[in-house]
């Protein structure tokens, strides 16, 4: 019996070893990747400079180049613990001191009166105002602790790091062996900027009226909704409210955005707030008739911006909605206008942080301050408030879509629904 | 106005005629030919233009046939009929619609929902109902169709083609837009615009149509659609009512054809016409005047001859130039007035004999009476003396007493005929014919009222401001006196007398007038012959006299007469 045993399990490993061998990462390879744009998608993580710390997909902070801090009770002075043996992409280490120029740059946006001290491998950010969303803050793209080379590359201390550069057209990364991490499984990944072709490993696939013919067998990568279009008034508009009961939503989703979005109601998307359905409507023209009816309506000019052909064939879409409720509305490229069709990207998973970006847009922002990350109310109070001002339509939240090609994998399998991570992929052999 | 002028004016006249009705019929025939022209010219640009419609009809039915038997198409058509989802299709129409060049291209599903538009991509979803109704598009050709846009709407020839989808049918609808720049496609000719009106607008002022006549046109196409044409000075305009499949008026294409060329050369010709016709009058007046003259100049010569004979020169003879009617009648008139002039002379010697014989008989009436007496009382004297010689003295006291007076009555007599052999020149010096008058009638007051005098009522009607007359006051004086005279022998039992002035178109004018029996017409025409007398114991001189005063101080005198209703003299007076 325990002879048959071991023979099964040998068999078992005969058979099974090849199919698991399948699935295990290798190293090695280029990934290619094309951008259809000029710039990177959000979705997609390009890890060649890191920050303090980071949003994971549950949207609580987590260390990254900081391993610990501490704050004052008023939030006005932080103390970080920069993560030991960790070295840039040209061999130097990461102290405080080469820390502090990108850091303070990129708090000096949000915080004027911000000073950092370095100290070995510590850094201390004080400022005259208490800074209780810092963590929020530092977790941004945008504070990253980086360098510019001599040619303009970023120099971090990411997995990857930056070997070729042409800025606009093409990127090539290397692997970078000394990272604090662990080596990524790619030796390179090549990246290429305006590419439509669909024929890299993985390539995003913009939403909106281009059609795109899919390689076969080639499958996809969505992120949750990480972008909100939207109608912005000029001012709070009475014409709104029928206008927002005129638009029908779901063929904009189904066609225009080609199902990569979800209709939007709410400032938020369900999947970061949790009551985005609490604002759900259904279209009804013969009431935004009787509205558009009471008002003394001239055309009004819904602008948006001129190279973008979704947001075009969006304006256009919502102005014959609009059409059919008695409101004369003249998509317009660029300019000024009564409304206009803008896109706030949802750059943080925490939806406190997201919700106070889309009030400051607004110029709501002093309203932002009774935001409480902790209690969903306080979001839920603020974007009603916001809603029934009468400014903003929401139309679509958009997820970034990634064609990804059958020798591409994830390890782990991409289970954040946020953002794909390059240092994850591995190349079948 | 002369002869000559009126022959001159008559030959201008009928050649001016002549040259305007030349004028007229040539520029008559001349529009008519253009307006003929004009009206085949119009009529092969609207065959031409509607051929061209048809065919860019057509070429559209090919085109969306082939966007029909497309690939994309039938894959679409097959994954409709496995109803899977078509939202990926949403942009199919704008490639296919740019591969076929085609304005507009709708795919549409078969519960008429539109798939995909590329003149309105926005417009998907949208129903298009009209192809729900039962027709076999696969016979159907081209059709105008009103099309909604974003930005409005517009026309378009569009063809529809059915094709099978599972159970049911993807629609393609496609044409090409009617608009400006279709109808510049258009083969038109130099001079030839086209237009389009878009029934669903509301009726334009003139101005954008480019006319009042366009306007008009386009209302009378809108109250009754059919093929209308209308000429102006301008243009000659057809209006083409475009229908939709539903028979419906949709739009009507103007096809506004020029006349500015045809204008301009009408204008040309009429022009030439009009300089050829000034050219022809002048010349015409030219001949006319050359004629005239050439044809009045003998008619001339003898009208002077006339003239001339009538100033009393009878040896006057006219030139004959020709042998034709005119110089006959030079001849005949030679003849007449060598006739004339002998018979002239004749008469003069018959009349020259008359006066004498009248003047002879006259005197011997006039001594004979006087004579008469003369040798009664002689021969009284004579018997008296033999038979009473002792009466002889108080005979011979009466007799030479009748002798004196009747001898005196020869004087008196003989003096009258001396006094009319030597009227004087008159003597002009201003004279008041009022003051004249009153003098006259002065003159015979005491007689008048002399008992035994018939009853003679005078009447003095004077012109208030009369002014003067240069007249001999002497002579005037005796002529209205022998007037007076003949009034009251007219007068014998009685009646009114009037003397009357006036004066009007710088003339004076004195009138005596009476009741008496007044005179036959062949009185009046020999009054003022010298010894032509109505009276008893007239010379028959007093109104030669008058006459003759008259016609020295340039006047005139006339008389109105009528049988029992008395008899007025009138002298005018130039002033």
């Amino acid at each position: 019996m325990r002879l048959r045993g071991w023979a099964w399990l040998a068999l078992s490993s005969l058979i099974l070893g090849p199919l698991a061998g399948e699935t295990r990462p290798h190293y090695g390879g280029t990934l290619t990747v094309e951008f259809s744009t000029v710039d990177a998608g959000t979705a997609l993580s390009i890890p060649i400079a890191e920050t303090l710390v980071r949003i994971n997909a549950r949207g609580q902070i987590e260390p990254c180049l900081a391993v610990a801090w501490q704050h004052d009770p008023d939030f006005k002075r932080w103390r970080f613990s920069l993560r030991p043996k960790v070295t840039f992409h040209d061999g130097e280490a990461l102290t405080g001191a080469r820390a502090v120029p990108a850091l303070l740059a990129a708090l000096k946006q949000k915080y004027s009166d911000v000073s950092i001290e370095a100290g070995g491998q510590a850094i201390v950010v004080q400022s005259e105002h208490a800074m209780p969303e810092l963590l929020q803050v530092l977790a941004l793209p945008a504070s990253a602790v980086s360098r510019k080379s001599d040619t303009g590359a970023t120099i971090g201390t990411g997995p990857f790091r930056v070997t070729a550069w042409e800025p606009g057209r093409r990127m090539v990364l290397s692997a970078f062996d000394d990272y604090w991490g662990g080596r990524p499984f790619l030796d390179a990944v090549s990246i290429e900027f305006g590419s439509a072709r669909g024929h890299a490993d993985l390539f995003d696939i913009p939403v909106g009226p281009a059609r795109r013919i899919l390689p076969e067998g080639l499958a996809t990568w969505s992120s949750e909704p990480r972008t909100l279009v939207a109608i912005l008034g000029a001012n709070a508009d009475p014409v709104l409210p029928a206008l927002a009961l005129a638009i029908d939503r779901a063929p904009i989703v189904n066609v225009l955005a080609q199902h990569k979005g979800d209709a939007a109601f709410g400032l938020l998307p369900q999947w970061l707030s949790g009551y985005a359905f609490l604002f759900q409507s259904t279209p009804d023209v013969t009431r935004a008739k009787q509205l558009a009816s009471q008002l003394r309506l001239g055309e009004m000019r819904l602008t948006y911006p001129s190279n973008d052909l979704f947001l075009r064939s969006m304006a256009e879409r919502v102005a014959l909605n609009a059409r059919d409720a008695g409101i004369a509305i003249r998509p317009t490229p660029g300019g000024t206008g009564n409304l206009r069709l803008l896109e706030w990207p949802i750059e943080s998973t925490d939806a406190a942080d997201g919700l106070k970006h889309i009030a400051e847009l607004m110029g709501a922002g002093d309203r932002a301050n009774r935001l409480d990350s902790a209690k969903p109310e306080t979001w839920y109070e603020l974007e009603r408030s916001l809603l029934d001002e009468h400014r903003i339509i929401p139309l679509v939240y958009l997820r970034e879509t990634y064609g990804i090609a059958p020798r591409v994998h994830f390890q782990p399998s991409p289970s954040d629904p946020f953002t794909l991570h390059l240092e994850d992929a591995w190349l079948q052999p | 106005v002369s002869f000559r002028t009126k022959v001159f004016l008559s030959i201008t006249a009928t050649v001016v005629l002549a040259v305007w009705i030349v004028a007229a019929v040539v520029s008559t025939l001349v529009t008519q030919s253009f307006e003929r022209r004009d009206a085949q010219r119009t009529r092969a640009l609207v065959s031409q233009l509607q051929r061209e419609f048809d065919r860019r009809g057509a070429d559209v039915a090919r085109r969306v046939e082939a966007v029909a038997g497309s690939d994309q198409v039938q894959r679409m058509a097959v994954n409709l009929g496995a109803k899977l989802d078509t939202s990926q299709y949403f942009a199919e129409a704008q490639a296919l619609a740019q591969e076929q060049s085609l304005d507009f291209l709708e795919l549409v599903g078969p519960d008429a929902a539109i798939i995909s538009s590329a003149e309105w991509p926005a417009r998907f979803g949208y129903k298009e109902d009209w192809l729900a109704q039962p027709v076999d598009w696969k016979t159907q050709g081209f059709f105008l169709k009103k099309e909604e846009l974003a930005d409005g709407s517009a026309f378009g020839l569009i063809t529809v083609r059915a094709v099978k989808a599972g159970e049911g049918t993807l629609y393609v609808v496609g044409g090409q837009r009617l608009d400006k720049e279709f109808l510049e496609s258009l083969p038109a000719s130099e001079g030839m615009r086209l237009q389009l009106y878009r029934n669903f607008e509301a009726l334009p002022s003139p101005e954008p149509l480019g006319s009042k006549l366009a306007a008009d046109l386009v209302k009378e196409v809108r109250r009754q659609p059919r093929e209308l044409t209308r000429v102006s000075d301008a243009a000659t305009i057809t209006a083409l009512p475009l229908r939709g499949r539903d028979n419906q008026l949709l739009a009507i294409l103007l096809i506004e054809n020029s006349r500015t060329e045809l204008a301009s050369l009408k204008k040309y010709i009429q022009g030439t016409a009009a300089a050829v016709g000034v050219a022809g009058v002048l010349l015409a007046l030219m001949l006319s005047f050359w004629t005239a003259s050439r044809v009045t100049r003998p008619l001339r010569d003898l009208a002077s001859s006339v003239r001339e004979v009538a100033g009393g020169n009878w040896d006057t003879r006219a030139s004959v130039v020709s042998s034709d009617e005119v110089g006959q009648l030079a001849r005949d008139f030679n003849g007449m007035t060598e006739q004339l002039r002998e018979q002239r002379d004749r008469m003069i010697q018959a009349e020259r004999v008359a006066a004498w014989r009248e003047l002879a008989r006259r005197l011997a009436h006039e001594l004979k009476n006087p004579l008469f007496p003369l040798q009664i009382t002689i021969e009284n004297l004579q018997r008296s003396r033999d038979a009473t010689p002792e009466q002889f003295d108080e005979v011979f006291r009466e007799s030479t007493t009748t002798l004196l007076a009747e001898l005196g009555h020869l004087k008196t007599i003989i003096g009258r005929f001396s006094d009319f052999a030597k009227m004087p020149a008159p003597q002009l010096e201003p004279v008041d014919i009022n003051h004249v008058a009153r003098e006259v009638l002065q003159l015979f007051e005491a007689q008048l009222r002399t008992p035994g005098q018939p009853a003679v009522e005078t009447k003095l009607q004077l012109e208030a401001d009369p002014g003067q007359v240069p007249a001999d006051p002497e002579q005037l004086r005796r002529a209205l006196r022998n007037l007076v005279l003949n009034a009251l022998d007219a007068m014998p039992q009685g009646g009114t007398l009037l003397v009357r002035t006036s004066r009007h178109d710088g003339k004076v004018a004195v009138e005596v007038s009476d009741t008496g029996e007044g005179l036959t017409p062949e009185e009046c025409d020999r009054l003022f012959t010298p010894y032509y007398t109505t009276k008893q114991h007239g010379t028959g001189l007093g109104l030669a006299i008058v006459q003759s005063v008259v016609s020295d101080h340039k006047g005139t005198i006339t008389v109105h007469s009528e049988p029992g209703q008395g008899t007025t003299f009138r002298i005018e007076l130039t002033t």
